[in-house]
């Protein structure tokens, strides 16, 4: 079903989110809970490829997907939710396209480094932008109960 | 309840919101467990207004009158368990309303909480930008390692900063140059070829994906001052990032 790119990826990507574990001080079960999102992520990224064609629709629905799963973790663990749902976004964070940004500003190309940053935004926009949508719903419910 | 209680307990209280929006918990969810709290004990006309630099509370009880404290906020990090048992303890405290005194105890143990030491840090900034080396496309052992010891450098300068309690947008800078220099410096001499996977696995350790988020998550809720706080410094962030690669690029 992958291809070998792809296993080295979702490998690295766990460890990668695990070593962000670690930075924020996630501890015990939460800690492999957390990095195992960020596998679950980027395998969901690279599943959609095939489907849906825009990067930034892919990245929203990614982040929609991995903030349910924090949510509902953090439901079961007794836990707030911030403890999974940016830590599980970690591989989709867009240093790729910052790095590019710098380079296109230094050499001087100004429409490629224009059309790099836009591109940073709204990747960063749609991560966000997912993990908001999500928070808001469970928030309501949580109150739609109460009333 | 009495006059000095009322006082006790709302100067613990403030601290629990205090070391909440340090360790990085989003505004509403500060403002929302001080309405829960302050409720629970009974009290009336309770007013709070969080951001991301202080804290403000007002609430009012037949017995004490209306008491008004104000907390700075002084430096945010993200300290996940922190928030994690402080959230407990805010259900404690709303489920059981205890006295001050407990509420101290609790939060001196809070304080006390365990962090990973310096050194493993200092080991997964290694880690993380050798796991990114790969994930960006890198295939090579030998950059990897390369990889790998930036991140430790970048590591271990991240900790010393830490300790200085130096700036945090100037120290962002330092470390995405200090950072470049190395992985450019090796490619003139051939060790590397490709500087890209590099480069931006160190980047992946540094970039400001918390705050910025954060940012957007306050924005949303409506928090709009701490909002714009966060966008505002992870976008300086960022372009501190980023001005560091290019100062040490634009040397070799």
């Amino acid at each position: 079903m992958f291809d070998s790119v792809a296993i080295i990826q979702i490998t690295a990507s766990f460890f990668g989110t695990m070593g962000f574990c670690f930075l924020f001080n996630i501890r015990g079960n939460k800690l492999w809970l957390a990095a195992l999102g960020g596998m679950l992520s980027w395998l969901l990224f690279l599943s959609l490829e095939s489907i849906v064609a825009s990067e930034g629709i892919r990245y929203f629905l990614v982040s929609v997907c991995s903030t349910i799963y924090a949510e509902i973790l953090a439901r079961i663990l007794k836990t707030p939710a911030t403890t999974f749902s940016i830590i599980t976004l970690i591989p989709l964070v867009p240093g790729g396209a910052l790095y590019h940004t710098a380079t296109f500003a230094m050499s001087g190309e100004a429409t490629q480094f224009l059309e790099k940053l836009i591109y940073t935004v709204e990747l960063a926009l749609a991560l966000s932008l997912g993990i908001v949508v999500v928070t808001a719903v469970f928030r309501y419910t949580k109150r739609f109960k109460k009333v | 309840m009495e006059k000095n209680n009322t006082y006790h307990l709302l100067s613990s209280i403030l601290k629990i919101l205090k070391m909440m929006t340090e360790a990085g918990a989003e505004i509403y969810r500060v403002e929302e467990s001080a309405k829960l709290i302050f409720a629970s004990y009974g009290f009336e006309n309770i007013d709070v207004y969080a951001t991301t630099s202080n804290i403000i509370i007002s609430v009012e009880s037949e017995e004490s009158g209306i008491k008004t404290h104000t907390r700075r906020i002084e430096k945010i990090s993200t300290d996940i368990e922190k928030i994690h048992k402080l959230n407990n303890l805010v259900r404690t405290i709303t489920q059981t309303t205890p006295d001050y005194a407990f509420i101290e105890k609790e939060i001196e143990k809070i304080e006390n909480i365990k962090k990973y030491p310096t050194i493993v840090n200092i080991a997964f900034y290694g880690i993380i930008a050798g796991a990114f080396y790969f994930f960006f496309g890198g295939r090579n052992w030998l950059e990897f390692i390369v990889s790998l010891s930036i991140g430790l450098c970048t590591g271990v300068l991240n900790s010393f900063f830490d300790k200085l309690e130096f700036n945090k947008i100037l120290a962002k800078f330092l470390l995405s140059f200090v950072a470049a220099i190395i992985a450019c410096a090796l490619k003139s001499f051939s060790v590397v070829s490709h500087l890209e996977y590099i480069m931006i696995a160190n980047i992946m350790t540094l970039i400001p994906g918390i705050g910025l988020t954060n940012s957007l998550r306050d924005l949303f809720a409506g928090d709009s001052i701490s909002g714009v706080l966060r966008l505002i410094e992870a976008g300086l962030s960022a372009l501190a990032i980023a001005c560091g690669y290019v100062a040490a690029s634009v040397m070799f």
